[in-house]
């Protein structure tokens, strides 16, 4: 009796949220052991990250204002990648939709009912719009939409802190280095959680709803694992690509005036923090499912609040970066050890 | 033309860092390997040369540590992508994360001081001293002369002109032919890979010793991933990669100059410009040259994990 490995064309779905669930894991064992070696308690520090997280409402409602910016950003991820598009440029867009509102918000006077409105459809349309060069590039010249996105991010990043240390500037001269207050800002609906997260989470249910029921949601899904397949079947994949790709966008701008409308209040540098490589994560642990990302922008908020927490320790925000990172590493080693079953071979074979 | 001149150094000074980083990318590009991970190998070899300076001051020695380290990092990669054959998008996006994060958390020590030991420029005698001349090209560290002169024609030899290279192209345009062939695709893929990981993170390292010459933790700010844009334009060719990082390095330079000469145009604008000049040059060459697409193209089994069974 022998046993030898066989590789799968495309993992067991089973196997492969147990790939998901290990990566993690593994990572934070990693991690653990880590700062074990540098002298440090895991255990200890763990439980006070749970213990301040969820032993009372603050710490819940601090989750809920990071889980917000990482579902929008995670959702604007995943969508790109349900047609086979890398969006690493989440950053960048987040920041154009704060941006875009908040010189709404600042510049043109209205009652605040129109105001919210005008401002969240300003901030979809800049991050859609920020995203429309690499767009058409990816579309019409086949330039790699991963590069293009992602280093517009650093154009943005340089805008919005030029535009709030300089021509933005609070004229009150009370802040340094960032705009006057916005004059209005999105509700909040507990304690200190504003109605960002109830949009982002209907939203998630809806990207759902329109994947998996409409014939568009299928011709996107089908672009998207092959595009050879669909082209043949008459699917209009360019114009999806294009379509999804601004959608992709305008979610994370969506996100961004959440953001600087509900959670922050003014324009400032830096003030996507990360949200948007953190958003990748969101989307490649949820293997790009709307739904899912639900679960994924709630362990990653957990994780970064975490880091926040434990900022006394000497570890900051980058630290959380890099336990992502291996995380990532582990859940793209744990995608291809999924495809392998083991096979026993019968006598004589 | 004291402008001009210093305008040439200082491209020669700032491209330095985007060759090495892309020539680096050249070599595990052509056996088949991409690295999205140069940004946060720049990081950690950034981090890691002026982190041992600071200990013993001499700059080979923290050259030499980021190389090292580069290629630690660079073979736990390796072996990731081309032994276990994981995703490479997702490999080098968390490399790129792993290695930035890491920097900025080990590097809090030495943020914001400057280098106690740096590559200084040399003096050539009376090359030096030529008007013009002297200030654009004989001024320069060491480095400069090494990524611009040696390493270039060195490449550009072993990758065309020996029986290595060839293998070493075959590996990355048809890893199955080459496997028939009797070449071991796994040992040139993980190697190369490996290598070009040593370079990257000695790209870090010429930034904090030769460069800027400081650690902060946003000191790579993106040149990785402007280096492997340019290895695209440059069509996997390691001349045209320092070429092209010439011209970004003028395009850097020109945003000292204005920013140094008070151009009515804000700092963070002038800092735009490599970024936005990198999707310029991605964009324009596909739409404008179409008949030298063959020519500049991609190896074809770039991102392809090549299973033996399975071909």
């Amino acid at each position: 009796m022998s046993y030898r490995l066989q590789r799968l064309p495309v993992a067991k779905p089973s196997v492969a949220f147990a790939a998901r669930i290990a990566s993690v894991v593994l990572a934070l064992l990693t991690a653990g052991l880590v700062l074990k070696l540098v002298g440090m308690e895991p255990l200890a520090l763990a439980g006070r990250v749970l213990k301040s997280t969820f032993g009372s409402s603050f710490g819940l409602e601090d989750l809920a204002l990071l889980f917000t910016p990482l579902l929008y950003c995670g959702l604007a991820v995943a969508v790109a990648l349900r047609i086979g598009a890398w969006n690493i440029g989440a950053e960048g867009q987040f920041n154009l939709g704060a941006f875009a509102a908040a010189g709404i918000a600042l510049f043109v006077p209205g009652p605040d009912w129109a105001q919210l409105p005008a401002m969240a459809v300003t901030g979809a349309l800049a991050g859609a719009a920020w995203i429309l060069v690499p767009t058409l590039a990816r579309a019409y010249a086949g330039v790699s939409e991963l590069i293009t996105t992602l280093l517009l991010n650093f154009v943005a990043l340089l805008l919005v802190y030029w535009v709030s240390t300089g021509p933005w500037l609070d004229p009150s001269g009370h802040a340094l280095a960032t705009t006057a207050r916005l004059p209005v800002s999105v509700p909040e609906f507990w304690g200190i959680v504003h109605w960002g997260l109830p949009v982002a989470v209907i939203l998630a249910v809806g990207l759902a709803a329109v994947f998996a029921f409409t014939r568009w949601g299928y011709e996107v899904r089908i672009g998207g694992s092959n595009p050879g397949a669909a082209r043949y079947a008459g699917m209009p994949v360019r114009r999806h690509l294009i379509a999804v790709m601004l959608l992709s966008g305008a979610i994370a701008g969506l996100g961004g005036m959440m953001e600087v409308a509900g959670t922050v209040g003014r324009l400032q540098g830096g003030i996507s923090n990360n949200y948007g490589y953190l958003g990748i994560m969101v989307a490649v642990l949820a293997r790009a499912a709307p739904l899912g990302t639900i679960a994924t922008a709630f362990l990653m908020a957990t994780i970064l609040n975490g880091g926040i927490i434990l900022q006394t320790q000497g570890l900051t925000t980058h630290t959380v970066l890099a336990l992502t990172g291996l995380i990532l590493l582990y859940a793209a080693i744990g995608d291809e050890a999924a495809k392998y079953r083991i096979v026993k071979l019968a006598k004589g074979a | 033309m004291d402008i001009l001149a210093g305008l040439i150094q200082t491209a020669f000074l700032a491209g330095g860092v985007l060759a090495l980083a892309a020539l680096g990318e050249v070599l595990a590009e052509r056996v088949g390997v991409v690295n999205l991970g140069v940004e946060g190998l720049m990081a950690l070899g950034a981090m890691t040369a002026i982190t041992t300076v600071v200990a013993s001051p001499h700059p080979w020695l923290g050259f030499g540590a980021a190389l090292l380290v580069g290629l630690v990092v660079g073979m736990v990669y390796a072996f990731a992508t081309v032994v276990i054959r994981a995703n490479q998008v997702l490999s080098g996006l968390a490399l790129t994360y792993i290695g930035t994060g890491m920097a900025a958390t080990l590097g809090k020590p030495v943020s914001g001081s400057p280098s106690p030991a740096t590559f200084r420029p040399l003096d050539l005698g009376v090359l030096s001293d030529l008007p013009f001349v002297g200030r654009a090209f004989f001024s320069h560290n060491i480095l400069v002369y090494i990524i611009f002169l040696v390493l270039p024609v060195v490449l550009h030899w072993l990758m065309f002109h020996t029986r290595h290279g060839l293998n070493m192209r075959a590996v990355g345009e048809n890893p199955a032919a080459a496997d028939a062939a009797g070449i071991s695709v796994m040992k040139f893929r993980f190697w190369y890979t490996a290598l070009g990981a040593a370079l990257a993170a000695g790209a870090g390292a010429y930034l904090t010793l030769a460069f800027v010459p400081s650690w902060s933790e946003g000191v790579v700010s993106g040149r990785g991933w402007i280096a492997v844009a340019l290895v695209i334009f440059a069509g996997f060719r390691p001349v045209n990669a320092v070429l092209a990082a010439l011209l970004f390095g003028f395009v850097t330079a020109l945003g000292f100059v204005g920013q140094a000469r008070n151009w009515p145009v804000a700092a963070s604008i002038l800092s735009m410009l490599p970024y936005l000049g990198t999707i310029a040059l991605m964009i324009v060459p596909v739409l404008a040259w179409q008949r030298m697409r063959r020519l500049m193209a991609a190896p074809e089994g770039l991102t392809e994990p090549y299973f033996r069974d399975v071909r």
